[in-house]
């Protein structure tokens, strides 16, 4: 993001408010030759118009006219439009007039017969202020993006660390509960109970025991495996290839449903977790197969950059409504039913992706389909793996 | 074939779990002895001989890291399994590089048990047959010296 206003010279877009008509065409004729853009307006209720239409940088405004006074226009001016700068001119008899104008939030007067260098730099002047407001606007903007940002990115590893503790906890009695189902199938298979009465209701029963374990074993294990810091190592990764692979995973469940598979691959390497990196290509092609339908399209993408690579994974599936947008990323969210999604997928990725120093974002149109793309710095410092001090 | 059971030493905190995976381990035909804690798992390998302890990562006292380093140094034969209901594979890891044979996160797949305790057996079985050979070889070589 940038919020340097002064990137490339604008031009500086002036209103020239006089009702004597031969003064207001000398002026604007020579402001034009030094590169302002120059309207013109005969009196204030002229000048009213002309700014409800177009944007105005600074009006030059003579105080004394016919019908609407100068004083009274800049007091609407101030009120309707706070980031336009209004110069006054007043006669050589009313500089008082002038000063009440600065009071009344003109940037400046001049005295007419005004000399054409000094409203030049007045208007440059004026012009700066509003630059600088600009960029001050632009910047305060920008802060406060970082900041939402990072009360996003708190709260998601606070989220994150609880529902790792919470998984943690419940590890152990889920060990429990597997051995001793294991236990009870092992005895149900034995000599002893083979003429058990209604042995294959408790074998049904044990089957879903077994089948509820598994399924709570893999939510805890995803959300611990995003906190597991370690077994990070990073490698030259070519990320066609990576993305490939994973593509590959995929292929032929998009086969079966009828989904095409459009790779724009170009070379760019990375020097990157592999591991973590097709975990999240794995879980960002899984979502997209799961949200398109037969006929649709998933494209796959990889960029080169001098200092980030790109992927993105579009598809043409349903798309995500603008009231989820901001919790897809949270840990549990999911739209699938009970029990086949995990709502952890784009919760891990996005951790995964941080941890990278990479970033991932996401647009979607309802219907049409979603688009995430991540960014990857061609150079991952991650953290230094801890040694053993004994080795 | 006949099997020849192997010695396990299960240790952890949690007491039930220890019971279900020792009845398990027994009907699979494996010599299983239960500790709830790294001191009582010390206590057991000086008493009783040991193929293979499954230790948990986290207990109170002495944890398994630290029961770790003290069982490769006092019993380095003895192969260990790691335990963890932890999610950080980091101090799995750490207790790999610190010569536990593998790791297994919680609930584990029994399959995968018994695939690694088979292995972290061979592997005792191995190197107790190279250290015979060896010891055979120096006493050869004693006796035969000129």
């Amino acid at each position: 993001m940038n919020f340097c206003a002064n990137q490339k010279p604008e031009t500086v877009e002036v209103l020239l408010v006089d009702d004597e008509e031969h003064f207001r065409e000398a002026i604007a004729k020579r402001l034009t030759r030094r590169g302002m853009s120059v309207a013109q307006a005969a009196d204030g209720g002229q000048c009213l118009e002309l700014l409800a239409e177009k944007p105005i940088d600074v009006v030059v405004l003579d105080v004394k006219m016919p019908g609407m006074n100068g004083i009274d226009v800049l007091r609407r001016i101030n009120a309707d439009y706070p980031r336009t700068e209004v110069i006054l001119l007043t006669g050589h008899a009313t500089t008082a007039d002038g000063v009440d104008g600065i009071k009344a939030g003109a940037f400046d007067y001049l005295t007419k017969p005004i000399e054409l260098e000094h409203l030049a730099n007045k208007i440059h002047q004026a012009f700066e202020k509003i630059q600088r407001l600009k960029a001050a606007r632009a910047e305060a903007e920008y802060r406060k993006n970082i900041e939402r940002q990072m009360i996003i990115t708190e709260r998601l590893a606070s989220l994150g660390t609880m529902a790792a503790g919470v998984a943690h906890e419940i590890n152990n009695p889920l060990a429990i509960i597997k051995e001793s189902a294991g236990w009870l199938k092992l005895l149900l298979a034995g000599e002893e109970l083979r003429d058990m009465a209604r042995r294959g209701d408790f074998e049904r029963a044990l089957d879903k025991i077994e089948k509820s374990i598994d399924r709570a074993r893999r939510i805890t294990h995803q959300l611990l495996g995003f906190v597991a810091k370690s077994s990070s190592a990073a490698a030259e990764v070519d990320l066609a290839e990576l993305l490939e692979e994973a593509v590959q995973l995929i292929a032929p469940a998009a086969d079966k449903k009828g989904v095409r598979i459009i790779r724009k691959y170009s070379a760019s390497s990375v020097f990157s977790d592999p591991y973590q990196l097709r975990q999240v290509f794995h879980n960002l092609l899984t979502n997209a197969m799961y949200a398109t339908g037969s006929g649709g399209t998933i494209t796959v993408a990889v960029e080169d950059g001098a200092e980030a690579a790109r992927i993105a994974v579009s598809d043409t599936g349903q798309g995500i409504p603008p009231e989820n947008m901001h919790k897809i990323f949270e840990p549990f969210f999911t739209t699938k039913p009970p029990g086949e999604g995990t709502g952890l997928g784009l919760f891990v990725t996005r951790g995964i992706v941080a941890k990278l120093g990479g970033t991932i974002e996401v647009d979607s149109t309802l219907g049409r389909g979603s688009r995430f793309r991540i960014s990857l710095p061609k150079h991952t410092a991650l953290p230094e793996h801890k040694e053993s001090t004994s080795s | 074939m006949i099997k020849i059971p192997t010695r396990v030493l299960i240790v952890d905190d949690e007491k039930d779990f220890v019971e279900m995976l020792g009845l398990r381990l027994e009907a699979a035909g494996e010599k299983v002895t239960a500790a709830y804690n790294g001191r009582e798992c010390l206590k057991v390998l000086e008493n009783k001989s040991v193929d293979v302890v499954i230790l948990d990562i986290r207990m109170p006292g002495i944890d398994g890291i630290e029961t770790l380093k003290e069982i490769k140094q006092r019993f380095p034969l003895v192969e260990v399994i790691m335990l963890t209901g932890h999610g950080s594979t980091e101090s799995a890891v750490d207790g790999m590089k610190l010569g536990a044979f593998d790791y297994l996160l919680k609930p584990a797949d029994f399959n995968d048990l018994t695939a690694k305790l088979n292995a972290a057996r061979k592997r005792k079985d191995e190197q107790e047959e190279r250290i015979r050979k060896a010891e055979a070889r120096l006493l050869m070589r004693k006796s035969g010296d000129v």
